[in-house]
């Protein structure tokens, strides 16, 4: 495996992205939901990033964002120096080839009415790839990376169980030769006895391959063994950024803390302090002041209603760790 | 344990039966176990495993076009649940045995009022007046943990988030009183940390209440937490059934044992591969002779595929496992 | 892994019931709806009926006068002539194949047209192209019908589709909004991001990947405009704003309303009793199609 390269891959810059909530007659504005609320991270070539958060916290928005699924509001998005960000709708189709995405849902991310071979081939149509000839080949070769027979190209997406749909969505997804791919929960609908095995096709295809990887999950313990690097996003804000090593051995921020200890433990002889959390996750179309965390937060002080916390290294140059929290004012 | 004290839920041999344009799927194919009281036991198992039907046959919940129970006993109170007409049942529904859902923005009636639905279920099993069931139900919604529950009371399901409108529906199936709760998926489609918030709610009413609890899931993690013993289900039988800490440290059934190293799970080192149970569920139509987990078994013999293995339980334990060659522990080995 | 009972069974039937897809489901089903097959059966007669007066197999003599004034059912005329001698059974069969041109082009345009525009207006939702066609339609369905097709006619007298035209501007707006209720829908679904993220064009991804899974939908409501243009045509015919060339049935019940005053009914029924048993099929089809293609029965 190469080492990964000093210049990040993908580089994002404070990325926002704000719904418009229309009401009334005229439907007019009246309120803005902030789904992303000023990001900003890297990636190097070849790493996975892991984005964990429970639901409403944005990482699916920003998934897509990323991506220009969805329009940012404001931001910067590079992608190997290059802010895609800037270009026009038309600029934009070629540098699609350079970044995929895998969807959550096995069964709508397939088109029922096209089989498996057009569903897999139609990147390499669309972007005018190789030959007829050539690209029927590459939809076999790429069956077969995913562990698939070439016999099921013929067939429907509905004859396929969810984990086998997932599948073919991550060969659908490579046909391009990505070097960047955003997973967004890519095993969270699956059989737990299916998801191991789709995390590690994952694994070996980000190995032998070297594609960086963004992998939104809401799942700490699926997340823990695809990521290099995982950031905890709460309400549109990553709180939390550290090497997967040094978040679950030294989780800092609060909500970190009270995520890994509400997970269930496949271990009734691990008896542990739960931290439960009181209230529930706060709208984000009001959220409140200062740190978002704060109403939630077992311990809130007088300066997180009001002040956003900023973001500081808590670890090292060489292995940082970054966190948005007043108990690090750094 | 439990040799002494008399089972409050008997099932003996259960099945469940679906039309479906293919044919007759057997969801649940002849299944037995006991629940006594005050314990809390998971109905474990992946999709398709039968576990939500069974749950549902025990109230009668079956939808009666295409599925039917189709053979078995369900004792309860010195009655027969499977062979009682729809109007008795419905006396039990609610009042002796109830049951929460996974989607509690479709269980819960979005145009009534909360304090509505729960009255109403107050009024008809209890007798008592509007008046009465009101102040019933904002108690109900104080022990579990609703806050501002007067307030509350008149606000509609989608008012409310999805923790609070499944603590909504706790309250509404624990305001009889029942003896016995199923709770099917109750936190499954919650964040994780609202999750904590009811299993411990979950936890603290089933003391209080002194109720027994079948929580139906596929977590283990959330079994390991909350449950006493588990019975775990696969392609409509039951393979093994134990004790809690026993199941997890000593698995017998490998099909268990896969599923306890498959799950993802933090672990301290990181593996470079995660294990895996290989191969996929087989299709309910087309079920192999013999045992159903054998195409997918690392221990698979001969005798596997010939005829259908039956729980066997060994003299006086609790724990029961259906294979031919179990997996066989040495004392002070642990699986987790 | 839900449990609300009827997606208990959903899920049971998708997993033992892998290989059918919607259409394979819909064709089980259908085969089983007997009122549906008995329908399609009398249609499929009506069909080859028509196709036979198209190639001029029979009929051919529809409108020569030979018999005599209203002359009884008899072995020659099995419905007897009309008032200037011609044979009424075979004005009845050659109406069919009027019936089903009109029913046909009206039912394929409208239905091509509808799903084009309410596909648009569906993926550009809020948009200000959705409005326009919002807009339209709103306005072509609160006109009034047989004003709204008196007034095409009278703007184009001459031509022989004035009427085609006519209902084909009326018909296509109630496909157009279920479309693009369907299109709004489906915008949504992971496949379409899919097709996003590749690259897709996005009128590729409207025609290529959404309207064909809008295609039970389609079928369902070409089967009742169908219908619907039949029975206009025996309406505006009627009033004498149909069929000018050629006879149809409506134009059969034109000319028996003074006949039947002076006792003279076989006219009439003929064309009455060929209309409704077509209509009443048809509608037994229509009925059975959309419950075999219902979505939320066939999960």
């Amino acid at each position: 495996m190469s080492e990964p390269k000093d210049t990040p891959f993908l580089e994002v810059r404070d990325l926002k992205k704000y719904f418009p909530v229309r009401g009334g007659l005229l439907r007019r504005v009246s309120n803005v939901v902030k789904a992303v609320d000023g990001v900003s991270f890297s990636i190097p070539a070849g790493r996975t990033m892991g984005l964990v958060g429970e639901s409403g916290c944005g990482k699916s928005t920003l998934g897509r964002t990323l991506l220009r699924l969805q329009e940012p509001t404001s931001g910067q998005v590079l992608f190997d120096g290059n802010d895609i960000t800037r270009l026009s709708k038309r600029e934009l189709i070629p540098e699609r080839r350079k970044m995929q995405i895998i969807f959550q849902d096995p069964y709508a991310s397939l088109s029922p009415r096209r089989t498996v071979a057009q569903s897999i081939r139609e990147p390499l149509d669309v972007h005018r790839i190789g030959s007829a000839a050539e690209r029927e080949r590459r939809v076999i070769e790429l069956l077969d990376v995913v562990g698939m027979s070439p016999q099921v190209r013929d067939r429907y997406p509905h004859e396929f169980s969810g984990g086998q749909r997932q599948r073919i969505g991550i060969a659908r997804a490579l046909a391009l030769n990505p070097g960047f791919i955003v997973a967004d929960e890519p095993v969270s609908a699956l059989d737990v006895s299916v998801q191991s095995q789709v995390l590690n096709l994952i694994a070996d295809l980000k190995r032998d391959r070297g594609i960086t990887f963004l992998f939104i999950s809401h799942d700490l313990a699926v997340i823990q063994h695809v990521s290099d690097e995982i950031g905890v996003m709460y309400l549109g804000r990553i709180v939390e950024t550290a090497s997967s090593e040094d978040l679950y051995k030294d989780p800092k921020h609060p909500y970190t803390k009270a995520l890994l200890s509400a997970i269930p433990i496949p271990d009734p002889t691990r008896k542990r302090k739960r931290i439960v959390l009181e209230g529930d996750v706060p709208s984000p179309m009001n959220p409140p002041g200062g740190c978002p965390f704060h109403t939630r937060c077992p311990e809130a002080m007088a300066i997180c209603s009001t002040t956003v916390p900023t973001t500081i290294n808590a670890g090292t140059d060489a292995q940082p760790h970054e966190v948005a929290c007043h108990l690090f004012p750094g | 344990m439990h040799a002494s004290a008399q089972p409050l839920l008997s099932v003996k041999d259960l099945a469940v039966e679906f039309d479906t344009e293919q044919g007759i799927v057997r969801a649940v194919d002849g299944i037995s176990f006991d629940i006594y009281p005050n314990e809390t036991v998971g109905l474990v198992g992946e999709s398709g495993c039968g576990k939500t039907v069974t749950g549902l046959a025990i109230l009668g919940l079956i939808p009666s076009p295409p599925g039917r129970i189709a053979g078995g006993r369900i004792e309860f109170g010195g009655r027969d649940l499977a062979a009682l007409p729809e109007h008795a049942i419905r006396e039990i529904r609610g009042r002796d045995i109830s049951m929460i859902f996974q989607e509690p923005m479709t269980a819960l009636n979005p145009v009534f009022t909360v304090g509505n639905q729960m009255i109403d279920v107050l009024m008809r099993h209890r007798g008592l007046t509007r008046a009465q069931a009101r102040s019933g139900a904002i108690e109900m919604l104080a022990k579990v943990g609703i806050p501002a529950p007067a307030k509350r009371v008149d606000e509609y399901p989608h008012e409310l988030s999805g923790g609070m409108r499944q603590r909504v529906m706790i309250a509404m199936a624990l305001s009889c009183d029942p003896k016995l709760l199923i709770a099917d998926e109750p936190t499954t489609a919650l964040d994780v940390t609202t999750q904590a918030q009811v299993l411990e709610q979950i936890n603290k009413l089933q003391d209080e209440f002194n109720m027994a609890v079948i929580l139906i899931t596929h977590d283990l993690g959330v079994v390991a937490e909350t449950c006493g013993r588990a019975i775990v289900m696969y392609c409509g039988n039951i393979i093994e059934t134990a004790p809690i800490e026993p199941l997890f440290a000593t698995p017998r059934h490998p099909y268990t044992a896969g599923l306890l190293h498959s799950i993802p799970r933090i672990r301290d080192v990181k593996l470079a591969e995660l294990p895996i149970i290989p191969g996929r569920v087989p299709d309910l139509l087309n079920l192999p002779p013999g045992c159903r987990f054998a195409d997918r078994c690392d221990r698979v013999r001969p005798d596997c595929s010939e005829a259908r293995v039956a729980l066997h339980r060994d003299d006086g334990a609790d724990a029961a496992v259906a294979c031919l060659h179990p997996l066989v522990h040495q004392a002070g080995e642990s699986h987790v | 892994m839900s449990t609300s009972t009827a997606d208990v069974v959903a899920e049971l039937s998708r997993g033992a019931v892998r290989r059918e897809s919607i259409w394979s489901k819909a064709r089980y089903k259908f085969r089983r709806d007997r009122a549906g097959m008995i329908g399609l059966g009398v249609v499929v007669i009506y069909m080859i009926v028509a196709l036979g007066v198209a190639l001029g197999l029979w009929a051919g003599n529809w409108s020569d006068v030979g018999g005599g004034k209203w002359g009884p059912m008899s072995a020659a005329h099995w419905f007897g002539t009309n008032v200037i001698g011609q044979d009424i059974f075979a004005r009845a069969l050659y109406s069919t194949k009027t019936a089903f041109e009109v029913g046909l082009v009206v039912a394929v345009l409208s239905t091509a047209f509808g799903a084009t525009l309410g596909s648009l207006a569906g993926f550009f939702s809020a948009s200000w192209l959705d409005e326009i066609i919002l807009w339209i339609m709103g306005v072509l369905d609160s006109i009034p019908f047989y004003l709204f097709i008196a007034a095409i006619i009278f703007a184009m007298p001459d031509s022989a589709y004035s009427m085609h035209v006519a209902m084909i501007a009326t018909f296509w707006t109630s496909v157009g909004r279920l479309v693009r209720g369907e299109v709004i829908k489906l915008r949504s679904l992971e496949y379409v991001e899919s097709a996003h993220a590749i690259g897709v064009p996005e009128f590729t991804i409207i025609f290529r990947h959404i309207l064909p899974n809008t295609s039970h939908i389609l079928i369902v409501q070409a089967t009742i405009t169908f219908v619907a243009a039949i029975k206009s045509e025996v309406i505006l015919s009627f009033l004498g704003l149909g069929v000018k060339d050629g006879m149809s049935w409506g134009l059969m019940i034109a000319e028996s309303t003074q006949e039947v005053l002076a006792g003279f009914f076989n006219n009439f029924l003929a064309a009455s009793a060929f209309l409704f048993v077509l209509v009443m099929a048809f509608n037994m089809f229509a009925d059975a199609l959309q419950d075999a293609l219902d979505p939320r029965k066939v999960s």
